[in-house]
């Protein structure tokens, strides 16, 4: 008995100590509980990882945009101006008329965290940080459009960024006030001290440039492994201890607008899947959450709890079914054309995506919203295609389909079957091909779901051109050569490098949409890549006409079908905190910013009393 | 002592061989394995409003971390690596060495393991001992086929189950995440409550699935060390149950050491439902965050950890039946 | 009294065949409960052979009802697809049951036949074979699938049936394997080789009927092994799917319809749920009925 009982203490012994070990992740200080307690979700970026550093280039660094790390500015989504933004380190900025430069001006009072104040040269080296990371202004592939040429430090609050003109890009001010603002004190050791020099010799052509721009790749590799000893911020928090199931962050008392900002610790739940942000919002537990699909029961049981509100907006993105114009019958467009006829997307909207998107009115390439503020008079021209049974099997006729005892098979008597893929961890766009696949049985068209594992393996596959069918995300806003190049870019033979635009034969260089190098539009042959490529340095004015064009290309010829516009959903809650924005352009920031962060720097959350 | 020495010397030479074997196996699987996980991180750039070209740097610096060189070369560097306890570096975790992320993440899953386990050994064999007294009444054979069917259930039928009566339904525990954020680490009471609060449910799943199991192979035990004829001696001499109970305990409970070693092994990688489904932020959980996101390195090692934990509770587990058997003791080879 | 303290393992076949029928009956007369695991069993092969073929394929949805809670017209409600969810677990069943049956056979084949061999010719076969078995019971099988999930794309029940069986047959292997060496140990092969009857014999007439019972007992733990591994591997979202499949809908109860959330979509749990639960206790009946018909020590006189 004897050995049995030392035994149990030596388990419970372990016990012990893995309790403890558990414990000791984290860095002590700061104090627990308190008023103020602002709860949110970083819907961008599931799973806190406790061990990565704070470094925002990491892609699990614990940096939060918006709350603990800050921009130049945070540019907004505008329908048609993509250089809108709301001011961040930058207090003001001037753009030149021809994009040619933009002049920041910084804010007067900002300090980071430890009480240092932030300069230009803290602006100047994030620069050259973002310079290793490729960023859309500061690239060191040559001759890329919309790059930075020049970064002049005027005077410790006045930053100058030039563009190079030859290949300008119309966002490149969006571009430059999106980057990231690291500390100098901290971060200087990353970048080596001629890294100017050697940025300059990367810009050029030959065997040394090549040399360069290696180097640069490589320190970039230095600046997503650096790991400062603790977070220094600039922004209204900054971060006190992560484990893996949550972030704390307390406020920063030397942020320049810190007498506006409400809350006093922030506090970051980390998730795997939606249904844990689904349970958050529905026990009311979290004052903001960002856009997650969601059934409509469960958003339901969200609404119905105290306090929460949904708001909804504008989002730049929009799915379509994608053909491999390769395969056959796919490669004929009334082929296309007559499923657009059969396939309902009203019903496929409701049972896929009935909160996260509206049916899209037509296929244009363009999310219905910019499509009305980008080519108004176009809109109503083109070809709706609404349901109709008939119409498609007209197509299918002229397209050489036979239907053989109720079923459409192809000219030569063989099965056709509408083979549709998606990876199995994306519930709307399978949910929609269910719904897609017992449309087409219903009509006579033999259908299948294929789904692959994830999403790594799903791009893999696609870009290898192993699918007939596929979904696809397109009309990515606000800047017109983004919205267009998902259909008229590198995936349909289009790629655009240094601003010269070549085209690859069907299944070569990522081409999977394998569609026609030249259209027929209104009986005038354009060529839509190259048109495409031209939006990326042209102005809203030139480039309305352009997009028209390119709108009654995608709308005729059905590259894709366009399903849904995704909506912009906030969750919010009133309970604790008031004076949420509900203009489009505020309530979606850019790519990975928490914006509900710049709402409380900005000063426009209220603690309710 | 000699033997024992002996036998650990084998032991660890034979498990050294397999986890060679191990890592060799997982690291021909996870080269082979389809899917670009870069492919998929310049999708979501561009998707997030990044120039193509951009995007395409951006993605150069990250494949920065991963291995070059040949096939050979890789295998060569990365079973090297092993000895230097370096399991390379993960895609979606850059930066942070693969060790890191790992230990991080065994913490969370040692800790309920052990207290989820040791639980339901102490209830299993109590109601084993009792399942096997009473096996002629009906008490005894609902508990009998009770444990049969919990240990037939899997766990995440239970941990479902659990999750829709306790978190759902009444509201009462969490069913996500490890400790509240807010208390500051270390021996506090709120720290402790909120850790003993959050491993409720997942400590208790792991308890009910296997005591199961435990009432068992108890019953079977006592069976066996004690056959029919003491019992009913014991029962028609009056005996005291305490003391039924100290002899049943003393000779059938030792050779469940062996197994509640090898069942702690195991239950190291059994641990992914349970973690799945209540987020707890343990191996098997980030095992499965690594297959999705097709981070290789991180799926090895996860892979590599949860086996050498399983060969060494084997070691522990037959060390200990050499303890207790006589026989293995006196120097006979027992097959 | 004293006798049944020794294990009964080494008794001659043929007393044991004729023990099995006896102790079939007589397990069945004392406890008709036992009867009912049977009956269950044969009622999920029936359905998974005989269910697909009556409902229509692909099974009618109704966009205008999706993911109902239950009712007289759908017991147990309908999914995010406005299909009923009991047809979805009948079509379903197909997929567990023919992936359990695959990986039965081959559970059995290899293990029976390793174990016979190792235990048969001993020596450095048997070292070498159990090492085998040794590992390959030491590697966690759900990690292992995990991984190979990755590469292996489990679409149809043969190739997940397959993988299962491969990676199952240890426990079956061990039991033949330390039956074989008792039967020896006994004299057993021994005698009979005397008696001059060939090794097939031996094995075919002589030590296989003796050690089916073992045979079969562990082969259904393997196989309600490799049930949960395969519907939980679908429930985990790691493999490639079909919609109506048992793991599939607890995963998309569960991550899309938000079963533990919204009562509407708690049937769509509860179907699948329900039929593992099921199954798991007609197996478990089965199992403990053979406990007690071939298991002497806890057989009552």
């Amino acid at each position: 008995m004897k050995r049995l009982a030392a035994v149990v203490t030596l388990l419970g012994l372990a016990a012990a100590t893995a309790a403890c070990s558990g414990g000791s992740t984290n860095k002590s200080g700061g104090t627990g509980g308190g008023g103020g307690l602002f709860t949110t979700i970083d819907v961008n970026r599931p799973g806190l990882e406790a061990s990565a550093p704070a470094n925002p280039y990491n892609p699990k660094g614990n940096s939060f945009p918006g709350y603990s790390s800050m921009k130049l500015g945070w540019v907004k989504n505008h329908l048609t101006d993509p250089n809108q933004a709301l001011p961040g380190i930058a207090a003001s900025w001037e753009i030149a008329p021809d994009n040619s430069a933009i002049t920041l001006k910084l804010q007067p009072n900002a300090k980071w965290s430890d009480g240092k104040p932030v300069t230009a040269d803290d602006v100047k080296l994030s620069i050259g940080i973002a310079y290793t990371q490729g960023s859309t202004a500061f690239s060191v592939t040559p001759g890329a459009a919309g790059a930075a040429a020049e970064v002049t430090v005027v005077d410790p609050q006045t930053v100058k960024v030039t563009q190079d003109m030859a290949n300008p890009s119309p966002k490149f001010a969006r571009g430059v006030l999106d980057t990231t603002v690291l500390p100098a004190h901290v971060w200087s050791s990353v970048l080596p001290a001629d890294f100017w020099d050697k940025l300059k010799a990367a810009r050029g052509e030959g065997a040394d440039a090549e040399k360069a721009r290696e180097e640069i790749t490589g320190l970039g590799e230095k600046v997503i492994a650096f790991a400062p000893p603790k977070d220094v911020s600039a922004g209204p928090f900054v971060l006190e201890r992560v484990n893996p199931s949550e972030a704390l962050l307390v406020k920063n008392k030397y942020f320049y607008n810190a007498a506006n900002v409400a809350p006093a610790q922030v506090k970051f739940l980390n998730y795997t899947g939606n249904e844990q942000i689904w349970n958050y919002l529905i026990a009311g537990k979290l004052d903001h959450a960002g856009f997650t699909a969601a059934p409509t029961d469960v958003m339901n049981r969200i609404k119905q709890a105290p306090g929460n509100e949904v708001i909804k907006g504008y989002s730049p993105v929009a799915v379509g079914m994608a053909f491999n114009q390769s395969k056959k019958p796919y490669d004929n467009v009334h082929v296309r054309r007559g499923l657009a006829y059969l396939i309902d997307r009203d019903q496929v909207t409701k049972v896929a995506s009935p909160e996260g998107g509206t049916p899209a009115l037509t296929t244009s390439g363009i999310h219905q919203k910019a499509a009305q503020a980008w080519i108004p008079d176009t809109l109503p021209k083109l070809e709706q295609y609404k349901p109709d049974v008939a119409k498609a099997e007209a197509e299918f006729k002229q397209a050489g389909l036979v239907k053989k005892d109720g079923k459409w098979a192809l000219a030569d008597g063989s099965a056709w079957k509408v083979s549709m893929h998606a990876p199995s961890g994306f519930s709307d766009w399978l949910s929609a091909q269910e719904n897609i696949k017992s449309q087409l049985v219903k009509a006579g068209v033999d259908a299948e779901v294929v789904t692959t594992a994830d999403y790594p393996l799903y791009l893999e596959e696609l870009n290898a051109g192993k699918y007939e069918v596929g979904f696809w995300l397109m009309a990515l806003g606000p800047a017109p050569y983004d919205i267009f190049q998902r259909l008229y870019g590198a995936s349909n033979g289009w790629a655009n490098v240094a601003g010269k635009v070549e085209h690859s034969a069907p299944g070569k260089n990522g081409n999977w949409m394998g569609g026609p190098e030249e259209i027929e539009v209104g009986g005038q042959k354009i060529n839509p890549g190259e048109l495409t490529a031209k939006l990326n340095s042209s102005d809203e004015a030139a480039a309305k006409p352009i997009m028209a064009q390119l709108a009654q290309a995608a709308n005729q010829d059905l590259p894709v079908i366009q399903l849904w516009d995704y909506v912009n959903t906030q969750f919010v809650n009133n309970s604790r905190f008031t004076g949420w924005p509900h203009d489009d352009s505020i309530l979606r920031m850019g790519t990975g910013v928490l914006p509900s962060g710049v709402w409380i720097q900005q000063g426009l959350i209220k603690a309710k009393q | 002592m000699t033997l024992i020495a002996r036998r650990l010397a084998g032991h660890l030479a034979r498990g050294f061989v397999m986890i060679l074997v191990v890592a060799t196996i997982s690291f021909f699987i996870i080269n082979n394995i389809p899917g670009d996980p870069m492919a998929a991180r310049y999708e979501k750039l561009v998707e997030g409003g990044m120039a193509p070209e951009a995007a395409r740097q951006a993605v150069k610096v990250l494949y920065g971390f991963q291995p070059d060189g040949t096939l050979w070369q890789q295998y060569t560097e990365f079973i090297g690596g092993l000895f230097r306890l370096d399991l390379g570096v993960s895609v979606s975790r850059p930066g942070t060495p693969v060790l890191d992320v790992l230990t991080d993440a065994a913490k969370w899953t040692v800790l309920p393991v052990l207290a989820g386990t040791l639980l339901s050994f102490l209830v299993g064999i109590i109601l084993g001992v009792y399942a096997a007294i009473k096996r002629t009444g009906r008490l005894g054979d609902a508990l009998s086929v009770s444990g049969s069917l919990l240990h037939g259930v899997p766990q995440y039928v239970l941990a479902l189950l659990l999750t829709m009566i306790f978190a759902t339904l009444l509201g009462v525990l969490p069913a996500d995440g490890s400790v509240d954020i807010l208390y500051e680490p270390g021996w506090n009471a709120g720290y402790l409550g909120s850790l003993v609060e959050h491993a409720l449910l997942p400590v208790l799943t792991y308890a009910l699935s296997a005591y199961g199991g435990w009432i068992l192979a108890m019953k079977s035990s006592v069976v066996t060390v004690l056959g029919d004829d003491f019992i009913l001696a014991a029962e028609l001499r009056g005996m005291k149950r305490s003391i039924v109970f100290r002899y049943i305990a003393r000779n059938a409970i030792l050779p469940l050491f062996t197994m509640l070693a090898l069942s702690l092994g195991l239950l190291l990688g059994g641990a992914v439902f349970i973690e799945k489904i209540f987020n707890y932020p343990g191996l098997g959980w980030l095992l499965i965050g690594a297959v999705n996101d097709r981070d290789y390195a991180l799926m090895g090692g996860a892979f590599l950890l949860i086996t050498v934990g399983t060969i060494l509770a084997n070691i522990v587990a037959d060390l200990f039946y050499t303890v207790i058997d006589p026989r293995v003791r006196s120097g006979e080879e027992v097959s | 009294m004293s006798a049944t303290l020794i294990p009964e393992t080494g008794s001659a076949a043929s007393t044991l065949r004729r023990n099995f029928w006896r102790g079939v009956w007589r397990v069945m007369r004392r406890k008709p409960s036992r009867l009912v695991g049977v009956v269950i069993l044969a009622a999920f092969v029936l359905m998974a052979v005989l269910g697909p073929m009556l409902l229509p394929s692909p099974l009618p949805n109704d966009p205008t009802a999706i993911t109902q809670p239950p009712s007289a017209e759908h017991w147990f409600g309908t999914d995010p697809q406005g299909r009923d969810v009991l047809a979805l677990v009948v079509t379903g069943s197909r997929y567990v049951l023919l992936t359990a049956a695959i990986t039965a056979l081959i559970t059995v084949v290899a293990g029976t036949s390793i174990g016979l061999f190792s235990g048969f010719k001993r020596g450095r076969w048997d070292t070498v074979l159990m090492r085998l078995t040794d590992m390959k019971l030491t590697i966690p099988g759900l990690p292992l699938l995990l991984v190979l999930a990755t590469v292996w794309r489990f679409g149809s029940p043969w190739q997940m049936g397959l993988v299962l069986g491969l990676l199952g047959w240890g426990g079956v292997a061990r039991a033949v394997r330390s039956q074989t060496l008792s039967l020896r140990e006994r004299g057993f092969i021994e005698a009979a080789r005397g008696l001059g009857l060939s090794t097939t014999h031996i094995i075919g007439k002589e030590l296989l009927p003796s050690m089916a019972p073992y045979i079969a007992m562990n082969m259904l733990i393997a196989v309600t092994g490799a049930v949960y591994s395969q519907v939980g591997l679908f429930f985990l979202g790691v493999l490639p799917y079909e919609s109506d499949n048992w793991g599939v809908m607890l995963n998309l109860a569960v991550f899309q319809a938000g079963a533990l959330i919204t009562p509407n979509a708690i049937g769509y749990l509860l179907g699948p749920l329900l039929a593992i639960l099921l199954l798991t206790l007609a197996i478990v009946l089965v199992v403990d009925a053979m406990d007690e018909i071939f298991n002497p020590r806890l057989r009552e006189e």
